[in-house]
């Protein structure tokens, strides 16, 4: 915040010092990285490992401005967080209606978001505080299980995997129908499921996914290892099902 | 045919397949098991799984999902704007 104001000030009296703008975009241009497509715009100092859109003066902002922005930033998104809300959900509908009041938080609360930081960290920590207060309540399971999840069934798919999966099944495996995976996520407790979601899916680093899931970083690890086993467990039958199936009966898809 | 490195590799199996370790033990880990068999089936299995995830959960929101989402944005803008012009 206070590096924009600066940069703004800089801006400003730089425009009004030099009397050629081309010297100095020139200058400028030589000395940092500028866009190609920012180039024929206004020349402002422009240090290279800003992101361009960082450069927002939310004091001078219109309310149609952030709208604008909020629409050009955080739409990109929409397809992911439906992904997500699916598999929190798994109703389409609750799906839907879960992005829906999640863009209409994150829009009322976009003037405390700080641009240039991680605004899909942000967007899915508000689906996923969503999800918590309005439909984990809803659904009326029992979440707490999710952190008690009885040794033995981790234990199982250690002793399970051990005896090692031959190269027929692993192949089986890779060429499982998205819909048997689907199938076996939804099987696993919801936090086990959605850090490894967040992992695998999104790529979110172990220390976002704390934020996300507001919980700590052990949390995080030892969800993601529970869940992983237990996925591991589920996928390698259904791989073992699928491979017994080509191999013995040929034509029995 | 477990050793010492097996188990170093293994502890670290998910952090080395998350990305979220040092690049010094990345080098460790990937010279033990380009080199151990074992280590490198635990690995390609993890390896498969975190794929088969990642490729089967991209689904699409449906078309009109998007018109509502801005639809809702525009209402709360609106609502804004009229309270902001009444204070």
């Amino acid at each position: 915040m206070q590096a924009c104001a600066e940069r703004t000030q800089v801006a400003s009296t730089t425009r009004l010092r030099i009397g050629d703008p081309h010297r100095s975009r020139v200058g400028w241009a030589a000395m940092t990285d500028i866009r190609s497509d920012l180039e024929n715009t206004e020349v402002e100092p422009e240090p290279a490992d800003l992101d361009p859109s960082t450069e927002v003066d939310l004091d001078a902002e219109t309310p149609e401005q952030r709208q604008a922005r909020f629409e050009a930033d955080a739409l990109p998104f929409l397809d992911q967080l439906y992904s997500a809300g699916l598999r929190m959900t798994r109703s389409p509908h609750d799906a839907e209606d879960l992005v829906q009041e999640t863009y209409a938080k994150a829009f009322s609360a976009f003037h405390q978001f700080t641009p240039g930081t991680n605004l899909k960290a942000w967007l899915y920590r508000i689906l996923t505080n969503t999800y918590i207060n309005s439909y984990r309540k809803k659904q009326r399971q029992p979440q707490q299980i999710t952190d008690e999840i009885e040794d033995w069934q981790v234990a199982a798919a250690e002793a399970h995997t051990s005896s090692g999966l031959k190269s027929a099944e692993m192949e089986a495996l890779e060429h499982l129908p998205d819909s048997d995976v689907k199938d076996a996520l939804q099987q696993l407790p919801d936090d086990f499921r959605y850090a490894v979601y967040l992992a695998d899916v999104e790529g979110f680093p172990y220390k976002e996914i704390a934020e996300i899931m507001d919980t700590p970083i052990g949390t995080v690890m030892s969800r993601l290892h529970r869940g992983r086993r237990m996925l591991r467990e589920l996928l390698s039958d259904y791989a073992r099902d699928r491979g017994m199936a080509a191999t013995g009966a040929g034509d029995q898809a | 045919m477990s050793c010492d490195n097996c188990d170093e590799a293994l502890q670290n199996l998910y952090l080395f397949l998350d990305q979220e370790i040092d690049t010094a033990s990345i080098e460790d880990i990937q010279d033990h098991i380009d080199n151990c068999s074992s280590c490198l089936t635990a690995y390609d299995l993890e390896r498969v799984v975190k794929s088969l995830v990642s490729r089967s959960c991209a689904e699409k929101a449906p078309a009109p999902l998007r018109d509502k989402v801005l639809f809702t944005i525009r209402s709360v803008h609106v609502e804004v704007t009229e309270k902001r012009r009444t204070t």
